[in-house]
């Protein structure tokens, strides 16, 4: 958990200020009786104004009247108990114990449990020294989707596509609608199958386009996939509305037009 | 560090509303007053750690902090900033975090404005929208933290939803909430009657001022989205009968069905069990909504979270609320039963028809909205409810609600006579008679049209008759009469705005050449062509189009087709606007030759649909503000 001074000063602000109101205890308003008293006499002076309006008859108006009386007499209850006195330190103590250990075992649960330090940001950092801050993390939290992910790049980056594959599957269970991850995962399996696209690797990438038939990068995938399969049309058309929805100048346009280039060749020929 | 302040500070909010939940209910319930009065400082130290996350989360977004995954996955270093501090509330965990900072607003707001309303009532009323807070604080925390950090941050961040980076979002999302959200103060307001057992005149006095102005907000956030819909969408629609916009429209029904019925409950005494019943369907609906949205069973333009786990929360919360609500009034109904009586013929019957109405056309939204839905889950096939089946259904139920509530006013509390009416009323209408024939004769055959004349003619008549008798007659005009004839008057603008528009506007998708001309409603739009354009995070296509009318140049229109950084192509609709009609133009596709497809639309009275939402809700601002709810009382 990551707890610092900040913390602490948080804590100390919130316990004094409610505690401050024990020892100060803002005065008591109106009570039942005098708010529905004040509001009965109100709605009188109403149905006086209605009554001049000629918004109610006379004999309606009277019979008004009496359901105001009525109404009020009804709700004219005594209430009127006096206030028990409360001791004011062990109200504190109970506050102060109640809303710094609740506070801090909540927040120990939920932060989390490294930060990213400004070097993470700054300075890049070997794959191999990537892999090794991601299998540290991953001991502590075997559950964390991010850094699966990230292995499983990681792994890839430097040849291994057994453990990234491991790595994709891991975060696969936990979200297997993440169309980054799908892709990944595809990409991954087809490197140990000689590129080949086929089987789970083609599954997952139907699959990221039933979840996002627009994204680029899927449509991209999908040609790939149709390419392998021998539908050289399919494929076109897959990357004619890829290449429609990247901008003019982005970088991918290039991969995306020279794909559409060598296949259109091969059509030819 | 700032952000594990950001996110300290939203656990100190949860463990204070815990707090909040617990202390002042000793206090109310052993009768130590100092407990109780610790209802308002423990509020307005909740809602101060709650501002603290929320600005926190704004500045992850303004200084690029993309170690914060929410922040990442929603903005990028070339966002403009005002899409940046938009941004917060552009996804799931931020729009909640927004949800929460809003309920937090209203309860202190609450606290600060009840001076006038008992200490025991307001104390537990603070209590009850704590328990909510509560709710939502966990929710937040530990489905949709909005400060889950990423062990390797990006060094560039995605995008945000093109759709979403627009000035509309920046101010539709807030309004929507403040309206959606505020319903939780007439709920609480009913709860805390319901658990004191004290169903008295203050509670019913006190609930209709906080619902008016919640209802204004609502109205307020609906317009605007209409609004955005309309200019950002690029269909040139201005309401789709959207799932989720639905799902705002529901509460809507239902928190303008609720101020009527208040105000007979507070005025004579009737209706009580009603109101109370409608109090609790509009926040239940208001949950309902956002369980709709968050859950992911919904897809639309809004349905932006889909995740069945906070599907699932919401849910398990929404039937707390719902089945916990129901069971308290059924214990304190024994309390309500008393309901001072009116005749047929009487103004509480009209305001009691009113209800029934908006009752049942609330249920015709929720039956088209959720019926989809049950059998999809059932597996019993697919099928989608769109606007024919919503305009069959709602628009006849609607009509004699307009001609009711141009009427009812006229007639007495208690008891009346229809023969006094009608003497009080036969000039007026043999005017709107007269007046319809004329429109008939020399506007329009369209019977769509006619009606919708007729209906305007109709309300702005009686409503504005009635305003001249008052002044005739030199009565003091309270503000809530004001009030009321600001909105029924904002009603008859909205109807007539949406029925001319809908039935008389004119749309047409045609191929475009350089130099091509095309006439439209007696406008001639020129293409001058289309050239690349790029600005900050996007790039794309600029039209270039002359508007001419008797050849005279009228406007010059520049759609735009901006492509995102996602890939995701958007059509940016440039627009003539004026009170009595629009010029509206999307560009299409580029088609051959420098040709481009093109989308031109003439919309009369289009404006006069959002003109009637902002004139409705001004009118509930009027109403919010009465001598009534700012009288002194003395103790």
């Amino acid at each position: 958990m990551i707890f610092s001074w900040q913390h602490i000063i948080m804590l100390i602000l919130s316990c004094l200020f409610i505690v401050w109101f024990l020892y100060r205890p803002i005065k008591s308003g109106l009570s039942d009786a005098d708010s529905n008293i004040a509001i009965n006499k109100h709605r009188q002076e109403e149905l006086a104004i209605d009554i001049n309006q000629g918004l109610i008859d006379d004999e309606q108006s009277q019979v008004a009247e009496s359901e105001i009386i009525s109404t009020l007499a009804n709700e004219l209850k005594d209430s009127n108990k006096d206030s028990i006195a409360i001791r004011p330190m062990n109200w504190s103590i109970s506050i102060f114990i109640f809303l710094i250990s609740l506070s801090i075992a909540l927040y120990s649960q939920l932060s989390p449990k490294v930060l990213p330090s400004s070097q993470d940001l700054s300075e890049p950092v070997s794959m191999i020294e990537s892999i090794e801050k991601l299998q540290a993390f991953l001991e502590e939290n075997p559950s964390d989707f991010q850094a699966l992910k990230m292995m499983g790049l990681a792994q890839i980056g430097i040849g291994n596509a057994d453990e990234s594959i491991e790595a994709f599957e891991k975060a696969y269970l936990i979200n297997p609608e993440d169309i980054d991850l799908l892709l990944q995962y595809a990409s991954a399996i087809a490197a140990t199958q000689e590129g080949q696209f086929d089987g789970k690797s083609k599954e997952l990438i139907e699959k990221a386009f039933n979840l996002n038939p627009l994204s680029v990068q899927v449509l991209y995938f999908s040609g790939i996939v149709a390419a392998h399969e021998g539908n050289l049309n399919g494929a076109i058309e897959f990357w004619e509305k890829a290449r429609y929805l990247t901008p003019v100048d982005h970088p991918d346009r290039n991969i995306i037009e020279e794909a559409i280039d060598t296949v259109s060749n091969l059509q030819v020929k | 560090m700032l952000i594990e302040v950001g996110h300290f500070a939203l656990v100190l909010s949860l463990v204070i509303s815990v707090l909040l939940i617990v202390v002042p209910s000793i206090g109310l319930y052993q009768n130590k007053s100092s407990l109780a009065q610790l209802a308002k400082p423990l509020v307005w130290a909740q809602s101060f750690w709650i501002t603290i996350a929320f600005f926190v989360l704004m500045s992850a977004f303004l200084t690029n902090d993309f170690s914060v995954k929410y922040v990442a996955e929603n903005s990028n270093t070339q966002l403009p900033i005002l899409y940046k501090a938009s941004a917060v509330w552009g996804s799931h965990e931020g729009s909640l975090l927004l949800w929460v900072f809003v309920l937090s607003l209203w309860t202190v707001a609450v606290s600060i404005f009840s001076k006038r309303i008992p200490s025991n009532l307001i104390n537990q009323t603070l209590i009850v929208l704590g328990a909510i807070s509560f709710g939502f604080l966990l929710f937040l925390l530990f489905t949709s933290n909005p400060f889950e950090r990423l062990m390797m941050p990006p060094i560039e961040g995605r995008e945000l939803n093109p759709l979403l980076q627009d000035f509309g979002l920046a101010v539709h999302p807030p309004m929507l909430y403040m309206g959606y959200v505020g319903l939780a103060v007439p709920f609480a307001f009913v709860l805390s009657a319901l658990i004191r057992g004290q169903l008295d005149s203050t509670w019913i006095r006190w609930t209709r001022p906080w619902t008016l102005i919640s209802w204004s907000f609502l109205t307020i956030g609906i317009t605007l989205g209409s609004w955005w819909a309309y200019y950002e969408l690029g269909w040139g629609g201005w309401w789709f009968w959207d799932p989720v916009e639905n799902a705002s429209f529901m509460p809507w029904l239902v928190a303008t069905a609720l101020i009527h019925s208040l105000s007979v409950s507070e005025k004579r005494g009737a209706f009580k069990q009603w109101t109370v019943l409608l109090a609790i369907g509009g926040f239940s609906l208001s949950l309902l909504g956002t369980f709709l949205v968050r859950s992911g069973v919904l897809t639309s333009v809004h349905a932006f979270a889909t995740d069945p786990t906070r599907g699932l929360f919401i849910l398990i919360f929404l039937f707390i609320v719902i089945g916990g609500s129901l069971v308290l009034y059924t214990w304190r109904s024994s309390l309500l039963q008393q309901s001072n009586p009116f005749s047929l013929l009487s103004r509480e019957t009209g305001l009691l028809i009113n209800n029934i109405l908006l009752v049942t056309a609330m249920l015709s939204v929720l039956l088209g909205t959720l019926y989809p839905l049950i059998l999809d889950s059932l597996n019993l096939g697919k099928i989608s409810v769109g606007a024919p089946y919503f305009n069959a259904v709602f628009v006849p139920i609607m009509i004699p609600g307009v001609l009711a509530l141009a009427v009812y006013p006229y007639v007495r509390w208690k008891k009346d006579s229809a023969l006094r009416v009608f003497n009080l009323l036969k000039l007026e209408w043999v005017c709107i008679v007269l007046l319809t024939l004329l429109s008939w004769v020399l506007i329009t055959k369209n019977i769509f049209v006619l009606i919708s004349i007729a209906l305007f003619i109709w309300v702005i008549n009686h409503v504005g008759a009635l305003f001249l008798r008052r002044l005739k007659a030199k009565s003091k005009l309270s503000m809530s009469f004001l009030g009321m004839v600001v909105a029924h008057l904002g009603i008859a603008v909205f109807v007539l705005g949406a029925t001319v528009t809908t039935q008389l506007g004119i749309e047409k998708d045609i191929k475009m050449s350089l130099g091509e001309t095309q006439t439209i409603a007696g406008y001639d739009f020129v293409f001058n062509g289309v050239s690349p354009h790029s600005k900050d995070n996007y790039s794309g296509f600029i039209g270039d189009i002359s508007v001419f009318k008797n050849n005279k140049i009228v406007t010059q229109l520049r759609p735009e087709k901006r492509l995102y950084q996602t890939g995701m192509p958007m059509t940016e609709a440039s627009i003539d606007p004026s009170i009595t009609r629009d010029l509206y133009v999307a560009l299409g596709e580029s088609l051959e030759e420098g040709a481009w497809s093109v989308r031109i639309y003439y919309k009369p009275l289009v404006r006069w649909i959002w003109l009637g939402g902002l004139m409705i809700a001004l009118g509930a601002l009027l109403a919010a503000v009465d001598r009534r709810y700012l009288m002194r009382v003395k103790s």
